[in-house]
């Protein structure tokens, strides 16, 4: 970079000096929007939603998921406790008589896995 | 340091000649006023997580933004003030003796010449074409470098010599007689 010439340190010495004449009025208005400009950074991240969601909604919002999660459509899987009670059951059909029968259950259930 | 603190002083270094910068691009001081507060807003809004190294380029890059939007609004408003008979002409330079008498002292004869020097190349740099005058006032006056006068005008570094080259050029037609 070259050495700046006289005319350019001329030049840069009367620009300082016409920034250094501000008046009061102007830098009073200065430090006041440098400091609103600063005041953004207090504010708290975690609070930007707040903009856009009303304390109610948000708290109806968590009832209706509490609701929505203990739904009695979402019931949990049979134990296997039901399970034994359905296959002790007496009126249950006898599936396997004489082993005549077997060969095509065990096809059928081969199918079903697949 | 923290981060508020360290954009407290660079802010503060740089708010009077972004000040001077923005009142030679608009010709009004409250315009000027106006543009360096929402290029402070936008600095420290999105870029404050930035090193600082960067704030420079980037804060005289936010200003001249704003600087062309508040031109563009004007552009507009007087469009639409063109159709308005009851307007006067706008007088945008509002002068108040007492306001803008300035605070340093100095010898007369010393002052006496700076107040015409300041008038005469005040004068002349709101004279020169934008691109000449963003490229002076960014590298004389604020002091950056080519890169970073280039990254904060959006064009080349190449750009940026031509156009501080030719203002050089137009400022010393100028004053030659007065520097």
């Amino acid at each position: 970079m070259t050495d700046p010439t006289d005319f350019e340190k001329r030049t840069q010495e009367v620009l300082e000096e016409g920034a250094a004449r501000l008046d009061g009025r102007t830098r009073s208005r200065l430090t006041q929007a440098r400091h609103a400009a600063l005041a953004q950074l207090e504010q708290p991240v975690r609070q930007w939603w707040r903009k856009y969601v009303p304390a109610g909604a948000a708290a109806a919002g968590a009832v209706l998921a509490v609701v929505m999660w203990s739904s009695p459509g979402d019931r949990p899987v049979a134990s296997p406790v039901e399970d034994m009670d359905l296959l002790a059951d007496s009126d249950a059909p006898d599936f396997v008589d004489d082993g005549e029968d077997l060969e095509f259950y065990e096809w059928a259930a081969g199918e079903v896995e697949t | 340091m923290t981060t508020s603190r360290a954009l407290d002083q660079f802010l503060s270094s740089v708010e009077k000649r972004a000040f001077k910068i923005a009142q030679f691009g608009l010709r009004n001081e409250d315009d000027a006023l106006d543009a360096v507060q929402d290029a402070m807003m936008k600095l420290v809004q999105s870029y404050a997580a930035r090193p600082a190294g960067e704030w420079r380029p980037l804060f005289y890059r936010i200003l001249a933004n704003c600087i062309r939007d508040v031109q563009r609004r004007r552009t507009v408003r007087g469009r639409i003030m063109a159709w308005l008979p009851l307007r006067d002409g706008d007088d945008d330079e509002e002068f108040d003796a007492i306001a803008q008498a300035p605070s340093h002292d100095a010898g007369p004869a010393k002052r006496l010449e700076l107040d015409e020097a300041i008038g005469v190349l005040e004068t002349a740099v709101a004279e020169l074409p934008p691109r000449q005058q963003q490229a002076f006032l960014l590298r004389n006056f604020e002091g950056l470098d080519v890169n970073e006068t280039a990254s904060a005008m959006g064009c080349s570094e190449g750009s940026v010599k031509t156009h501080y080259f030719r203002a050089l050029e137009n400022l010393r037609a100028k004053l030659g007689e007065v520097f």
